[in-house]
């Protein structure tokens, strides 16, 4: 209705406004922000050395002294989750990054050349998306080595053939458009009509996906780290901290709760935030 | 007299945005006899789709509210529960849209669509109601109705889809039927087939119908009363044949002068400018004569035999099925500072031919030579210099600019591309093509969506400017304007033409902007020209049966001419898709004048 929309905001401001409507995103905002925060200041924040063994306060239960307990060596949980935090979301985003800078130029290649090289890569990702995701970063972190560093390699390039196919379905949707057309026969190389004109208009559905995978990068990495694939003691992470957890579950089933909790919270975040993004940039509903 | 059906008073519709209301239509009042057909007309935003919808209520709740009385035959809609209100749409309203192409369920035969309406709302057994869709089908003129029952909406053309739009709309005989620029999306032949069964149906079936149009055509044909729009207030209402001889608002008489006339350049030579109506006075100024702009050099655009098929593949295989015949051994040249307008209906191959012009598309075989070079066997680096003397502008101007670029980049970027200029002397040359399509030097670091679409096409004409082309190819460039955005906009292309000696192919299917803008004429049919010569003799004294049909279809904003036009046949364009071993005819040119070229014609025609 053009009538309706007849003041003319910018995309960017209208869907700005759209998504501070949506109060599950901003819980979602609000809730990754907090994280993010922990993250970042935790020397501040965390009352104990994280690292600081201690035998007289072995799985002491939640207390005024420890808020959340101590762990088997006596080290204090509340710090050590503080510390982990910078771990799992360090291997989220990370992954992430790495599964966007691996996924999209695949996608861009295979959308906008088409033909042969389109169905090369779109049969490699379809090899690859047969292969359950976690499964995939559980074998390639395997073969790559136990360390925090190659789970989230391993986790980016398992979760690469989501960003490859999503950008190419974006590519192919907006090659179509005039504007594209129109740099055509302005003469534009292809390099500059992929990077100026398809690039830039492909790009928000990724956004909100990668929003979406740092959620299930984080569940990834806290299972690499159960395993002992990933972050490697006496170093935390949530899911290195469930691992040794689970020796304790009985006597001591804070050590589980805590990380349980974090990585249950950090990914909730995630999905609303990412879910609030993706409604806010859907032109189809206000 | 008597009482109204449709009785409208001070209906005011806002709309909640950021926290203040803000109308979009203002206080207008009117009403419709039975059996009479009242247009609303207006351009994009004036608030006539609207007030359609307030009527059906169809506006989301939470952030409209509608204001004022609608009463239909006596009965206040406003005040009507949402589930009677249910009961009266699809019973006494019926509403018909602009896309017939998206508005029925694909995956339902046309059939089961409209028994479903019967049994919903008539009470009918199914028999019954298969008995009476057939009925339908038939009123509304869809040939062999019964065996058209149990195809899927794919298998139509849009203008049988708009019939059987309207074959449900009159499934529960309603009172009123609102069409909503039922035919804008449809070809001209088409679009007068339409108008002609809605004028039929409303005399058998007795009822009213409002009609919204942003068509002073389409208003000519078929209103009997008029009620003209401007930005959500109603500025003029009257009898169709006062509004039209008589204009009392100044913008009723700058759309009336902006509106395209067939036939008014008889006896003229070149093109000419549309008349510009003081926004003060009402008073339309004449439009200076056009010099001549034409050299008669070497043409500088030669197409010789251009053909473009285009493969259907089908199976597993993807074996080849047949081929579209897009555009089928056509042959023309334009010369400098020249028009040749080409015209069709969609699907007739002009935008294709088009597009192998510059390139867009690969033609299949044939040759295209600009300025004697020939650029279907050019190199990729040598190219993209021709390119250069060769651009293109767009129908949809929304969609046409990169709409994460400043327009002042997108401006830029062919000179920085081509290197023709440095990054600074190229902001100054953005400034000045800017002031040569009449907008301000000033928006350069504005984004697209800050502009109107008039605004937008200017810019797009200023970009197709920048490497100073001899040649430009609009494909139906004014198609997507309001009339008077249209009339400004042509304007400026003739106010370039004569600055810069500019070549056009102007594509089109508007035969009433055509006869205006164009030197030469090109008719295409079915991929083919099947006539072509000079604008004067192809208006004046057409030859080729299609050339005589799509005149005749066009609508003439004269409510006095309405009676003496003739009946239309009902068929449909036939489809270019051939078999494999499909032989091209040949069919041999003769001349029926001096640059006058019409393709003979088959015994299909007869």
């Amino acid at each position: 209705m053009s009538a309706v929309a007849s003041v003319q905001k910018s995309p960017f401001s209208r869907q700005l406004s759209k998504f501070t409507r949506n109060r599950a995103a901003v819980a979602g905002a609000v809730i990754v922000g907090l994280f993010v925060a922990l993250a970042i200041f935790a020397p501040l924040i965390a009352p104990y050395d994280p690292f600081q063994t201690s035998f007289t306060t072995v799985r002491k239960p939640p207390s005024v002294r420890f808020w959340l307990g101590t762990d088997e060596l006596g080290r204090d949980i509340f710090s050590r989750m503080i510390y982990g935090a910078r771990a799992s979301l360090m291997a989220g985003g990370v992954s992430v990054v790495i599964a966007v800078i691996v996924g999209v130029p695949f996608g861009l290649l295979a959308g906008y050349f088409g033909g042969w090289i389109d169905s090369i890569i779109s049969r490699l990702i379809d090899a690859m998306l047969a292969i359950p995701f976690l499964i995939l970063a559980i074998s390639l972190a395997a073969f790559l080595g136990a360390s925090l560093t190659n789970a989230m390699i391993a986790i980016g390039l398992s979760a690469a053939p989501i960003f490859a196919r999503l950008t190419r379905g974006q590519v192919l949707s907006v090659k179509a458009e005039e504007y594209v057309e129109a740099a055509h026969v302005i003469g534009l190389r292809h390099t500059r009509i992929i990077l100026h004109y398809i690039l830039p208009n492909s790009i928000p559905p990724v956004i909100v996906q990668a929003t979406l995978t740092i959620a299930a990068a984080i569940i990834a990495e806290a299972s690499l780290s159960f395993l002992g694939l990933g972050q490697q003691p006496p170093n935390p992470s949530w899911g290195s901290m469930l691992n040794t957890a689970k020796n304790f579950i009985s006597q001591a089933p804070w050590m589980s709760l805590w990380p349980g909790a974090a990585i249950f919270l950090a990914v909730l975040g995630f999905n609303l935030l990412g879910d609030g993004l993706r409604d806010a940039i859907d032109p189809r509903e206000y | 007299m008597t009482p109204p059906i449709l009785s409208v008073t001070r209906l005011r519709t806002s709309f909640h945005n950021d926290g203040i209301w803000t109308p979009v239509v203002r206080d207008i009042s009117f009403d419709v006899a039975p059996k009479t057909t009242v247009a609303i007309v207006g351009e994009s935003g004036s608030g006539k789709s609207m007030t359609a919808l307030s009527i059906m209520r169809l506006l989301p709740g939470g952030n409209s509210k509608v204001e004022g009385r609608i009463a239909l035959a006596g009965r206040s809609l406003l005040d009507l529960p949402e589930k009677e209100m249910r009961s009266v749409r699809g019973n006494e309203i019926a509403m018909i849209f602009q896309e017939p192409m998206t508005s029925l369920n694909p995956s339902l035969t046309i059939g089961f669509q409209i028994v479903e309406a019967l049994i919903c709302h008539r009470n009918m057994s199914r028999a019954e109601a298969e008995a009476e869709v057939i009925r339908l089908l038939e009123r509304v003129r869809i040939p062999s109705a019964k065996a058209r029952f149990n195809d899927y909406p794919h298998r139509l053309s849009g203008g049988m889809r708009q019939r059987v739009m309207i074959a449900m709309a009159l499934a529960c005989k309603p009172k009123l039927l609102i069409a909503d620029e039922p035919t804008t999306a449809l070809d001209v032949t088409i679009q007068a087939q339409i108008l002609e069964l809605i004028r039929d149906l409303q005399e058998e079936e007795g009822m009213a119908v409002l009609f919204i149009t942003h068509d002073m055509g389409v208003v000519a044909e078929i209103a009997d009363r008029t009620i003209v729009m401007l930005r959500g207030d109603l500025v003029e209402s009257g009898d169709t044949a006062d509004i039209f001889n008589n204009p009392q608002h100044v913008y009723t008489r700058s759309l009336l002068s902006a509106v395209p006339k067939l036939g008014s350049m008889t006896g003229k030579a070149r093109p000419l400018r549309f008349p510009v109506v003081d926004q003060k006075t009402g008073i339309a100024a004449e439009p200076p004569a056009g010099f001549d702009t034409i050299s008669i050099a070497r043409p500088i655009l030669e197409v010789k035999n251009l053909t473009k098929y285009f493969d259907i593949r089908k199976g597993v295989l993807r074996g080849l099925a047949g081929r579209v015949h897009a555009v089928e051994n056509i042959s023309f040249s334009i010369h400098r500072g020249e028009t040749l307008a080409l015209v069709g209906e969609s699907g007739c191959g002009k935008s294709t031919t088009g597009r192998s012009i510059v390139r867009l598309t690969e033609p299949t075989s044939g040759s295209i030579q600009l300025a004697g070079e020939d650029i279907l066997n050019t190199g990729k680096s040598s190219f993209r210099d021709t390119r250069k003397r060769m651009q293109m502008i767009f129908q949809d101007p929304y969609a046409s600019l990169n709409p994460r670029m400043r327009i002042g980049e997108s401006i830029a970027e062919p000179m920085i591309a081509h290197a023709t200029e440095t990054p600074k002397r190229a902001r100054e040359r953005v400034g000045e093509l800017l002031k040569s399509v009449g907008l301000s030097a000033e928006i350069y670091d504005r984004y697209p969506h800050e502009f109107s679409g008039g605004q937008r096409q200017r810019i797009c004409i200023a970009r197709a400017l920048s490497l100073g082309p001899e040649l430009i190819v609009a494909d139906e460039a004014v198609s997507a304007l309001d009339v008077s955005i249209k009339a400004q906009v042509i304007n400026l292309m003739l106010d370039l033409q004569e600055r810069l000696k500019l070549a056009f192919l102007f594509i089109s299917h508007d035969m009433a902007v055509v006869e205006r803008i164009s030197h030469r004429v090109a008719v295409m049919y079915l991929g083919e020209i099947v006539e072509i010569g000079s604008r004067a003799s192809v208006f004046g004294n057409p030859q080729h049966p299609y050339t005589k049909r799509l005149l005749s279809a066009v609508p003439i904003p004269d409510p006095g001419l309405r009676v003496s036009k003739k009946r239309l046949v009902n068929d449909e364009l036939k489809s270019p898709i051939r078999a494999l071993d499909y032989q091209v005819p040949v069919r041999p040119f003769k001349q029926v004048g001096p640059n006058h070229m019409v393709q003979e014609w088959g015994a299909e025609w007869a």
